[in-house]
């Protein structure tokens, strides 16, 4: 037991300094594009799964949140001058404080009702960023002044700079997870996602669970919506409360595998390194073929390990690590 | 003023037809199958290519080729529910989901790459005319739809009440078990009630044609308002549903008249939003799980 958390430790450590020196290495911009990209929605993912995952309440309305984030920061920064920084955890006090209304409505329905009616809490918030135009720009949407280099304005030259920005969310998102997974909460949830009458039954309070990990989950995702209209420096209802950010937020996990710490980045990285090759490939004049190919991985997934791909990489691991003759001959006969 | 609000609930009722046969549809797989089709709009969105086709080569009436689209959509359901939602029955809420999702996905974007993202539209002799009462005027074409609407759903109800499938139907959705121990054949059930219903939505696709421009992502503001009515008229329940559809096409209507254009849907979502708030159980009543 211990020497596998030792082992496990050492992977980690060796993964944390690659992580860390791969912007030194590779210095294309669209590498680190692509790199960045993964390590947001790796972290959009990670948000989601903390509750669609552990607690298997089936949210397709992320966008709110991570629109939310985008929109406090930016109102924040052009309005008022306040720095990116302190505005990316307003935003996320938004978020957390607009959970709690839209938890206290949807909640009231299960399973698919739920997710639908989460899609409508995000429309309804982006069709009012479209309607009101003197609040927010309205439906035209705003670019963020670029002062250059300003690290206090979350404003960077180097790209490397969000590649690390990106990468901290990231950690964060995954340290947050882990100490959930091992905490009452953490329980509390997967019985939650197993069975929420008898995880009642047996004394937990769902209701206050769900909100709690509602919160959580919207905080750490409007974090993310900040971060994206910084690094690509416009806003707009029709980006920052985008249907494709709550089904991507969905995707990542279910293709990883939901309910597993490391199941959304293993995702992400599946989802966008498919998409950067195809897009690299066919060129962007493709329209279609991108989420055509999304949509088969996912069917296929569905089909063949509807718990997620994580699976199938840590069996093929134990099976080299170990390479147990017995279990070989069955696999291959 | 009163014209104004008149004209306004009219619209709203005849399109809120073609939002039946959309939630119809979508009621009637989640009540037998249990699954919720996030695809329902796509099959829509096929109906229309369907009947574009059919009139740009072959100069056939759209309303003429319900013909081909109705049974042609009950064979991609056989098809979709032998092949696909058999294999996720059983397995939790996240699978089901997101296959029928990930098949909205999928034939949206395939329909983006065969057909591109230009709206086609079929031009009849009706698609103009429309008749005045006074100050009102009623189109020709979406009466049309709105009536045919009416009668296939009515057709469904007497299919769904009198024949033996039809009771077979409603058996499974009541108690898929005690419906088996009866001897009834759930794949068989399962299988026309997802024919049935994409057939209908075949049928919206169709109906709407000679007013509504066919594009890859044309299904998807029916399959939202299908959603919506679905959850308002109580999940699973046909009539329910027919009178949250009509319900809601008229919201959106007097959105778009008295609030603004873009704000139809504004007002649908709010709907729906007001109904978990005041009666999560639906406008008819009984279970919301």
């Amino acid at each position: 037991m211990w020497g596998l958390r030792i082992s496990s430790m050492l992977w980690l450590s060796l993964l944390v300094v690659v992580l860390l020196v791969l912007p030194l290495v590779v210095t294309s911009r669209f590498a680190i594009d692509i790199f960045i990209r993964i390590l947001l929605f790796a972290f959009i993912g990670v948000a989601w799964n903390l509750m669609g995952g552990y607690a298997k309440q089936l949210s397709l309305g992320h966008a709110a949140y991570f629109g939310l984030g985008a929109y406090t920061s930016t109102i924040l920064q052009i309005d008022f001058g306040i720095s990116p920084w302190i505005g990316m955890v307003a935003g996320g006090v938004v978020a957390m404080l607009a959970s709690l209304p839209i938890g206290a409505l949807c909640f009231r329905l299960r399973g698919p009702y739920f997710a639908i009616s989460t899609i409508a809490t995000a429309q309804v918030l982006m069709l009012l960023f479209l309607k009101f135009r003197d609040f927010a720009w309205g439906a035209e949407g705003t670019t963020i002044p670029n002062l250059g280099n300003a690290p206090l304005m979350m404003q960077f030259e180097a790209k490397a700079a969000y590649y690390y920005i990106a990468l901290g969310l990231l950690a964060i998102g995954l340290a947050i997870t882990y100490r959930i997974e091992r905490s009452w909460m953490g329980y509390y949830l997967v019985a939650i996602g197993e069975d929420e009458d008898a995880a009642e039954a047996i004394g937990v309070n769902a209701p206050k669970v769900k909100r709690e990990i509602y919160m959580i989950s919207a905080f750490l995702t409007a974090l993310a919506g900040t971060f994206y209209v910084q690094y690509i420096y416009f806003i707009d209802p029709n980006t920052a409360f985008s249907f494709n950010i709550s089904v991507e937020a969905a995707l990542v996990s279910i293709v990883g595998g939901v309910g597993t710490l490391w199941g959304p980045v293993i995702g992400t990285v599946l989802l966008e390194t498919t998409s950067a090759l195809l897009q690299s490939w066919l060129g962007s004049g493709f329209g279609g073929i991108q989420l055509t190919v999304y949509s088969l991985i996912l069917i296929g997934v569905i089909l063949w390990r509807p718990t997620g791909l994580l699976g199938v990489f840590i069996e093929a691991y134990r099976r080299i690590v170990r390479a147990d003759p017995s279990k070989q001959a069955a696999l291959d006969g | 003023m009163l014209e104004t609000v008149v004209q306004a609930v009219i619209n709203g009722l005849l399109i809120g037809g073609i939002y039946a046969l959309v939630s119809i549809g979508v009621t009637l797989i989640f009540g037998v199958v249990k699954i919720v089709n996030f695809a329902q709009g796509e099959f829509v969105m096929i109906g229309m290519y369907i009947s574009f086709f059919l009139s740009s080569y072959f100069g056939i009436d759209p309303l003429v080729s319900l013909a081909v689209s109705m049974p042609a959509l009950f064979l991609v359901g056989l098809c979709l529910q032998h092949f696909l939602i058999r294999r996720v029955l059983g397995l939790g809420d996240m699978p089901q989901i997101f296959l029928t999702f990930a098949l909205s996905l999928l034939l949206m974007n395939l329909a983006l790459m065969a057909f591109t993202a230009n709206y086609r539209t079929v031009h009849t002799w009706y698609s103009d005319e429309a008749i005045h009462l006074g100050e009102i005027y009623v189109p020709v074409a979406k009466l049309i739809a709105f009536v045919l609407a009416m009668a296939l759903s009515g057709t469904l109800w007497v299919f769904l009440q009198t024949t033996d499938m039809g009771k077979a139907m409603r058996a499974a959705a009541q108690k898929p078990e005690v419906a088996m121990l009866m001897g009834i054949n759930p794949n068989r059930v399962f299988a026309v009630a997802t024919g049935v219903s994409l057939a209908l939505a075949g049928a919206a696709g169709s109906l709407l044609m000679p007013f509504y421009p066919a594009s890859p992502t044309a299904g998807q503001v029916f399959v939202l308002m299908a959603f919506v009515a679905v959850v308002l008229g109580t999940l699973g329940n046909v009539r329910g549903a027919l009178i949250a559809s009509l319900m809601m096409g008229v919201a959106e209507s007097l959105g778009i008249q008295f609030v603004g254009a873009d704000s139809g849907l504004i007002v649908v979502f709010l709907m729906l939003l007001l109904t978990l708030a005041i009666r999560p159980s639906g406008l008819a009543g009984g279970g919301a799980r």
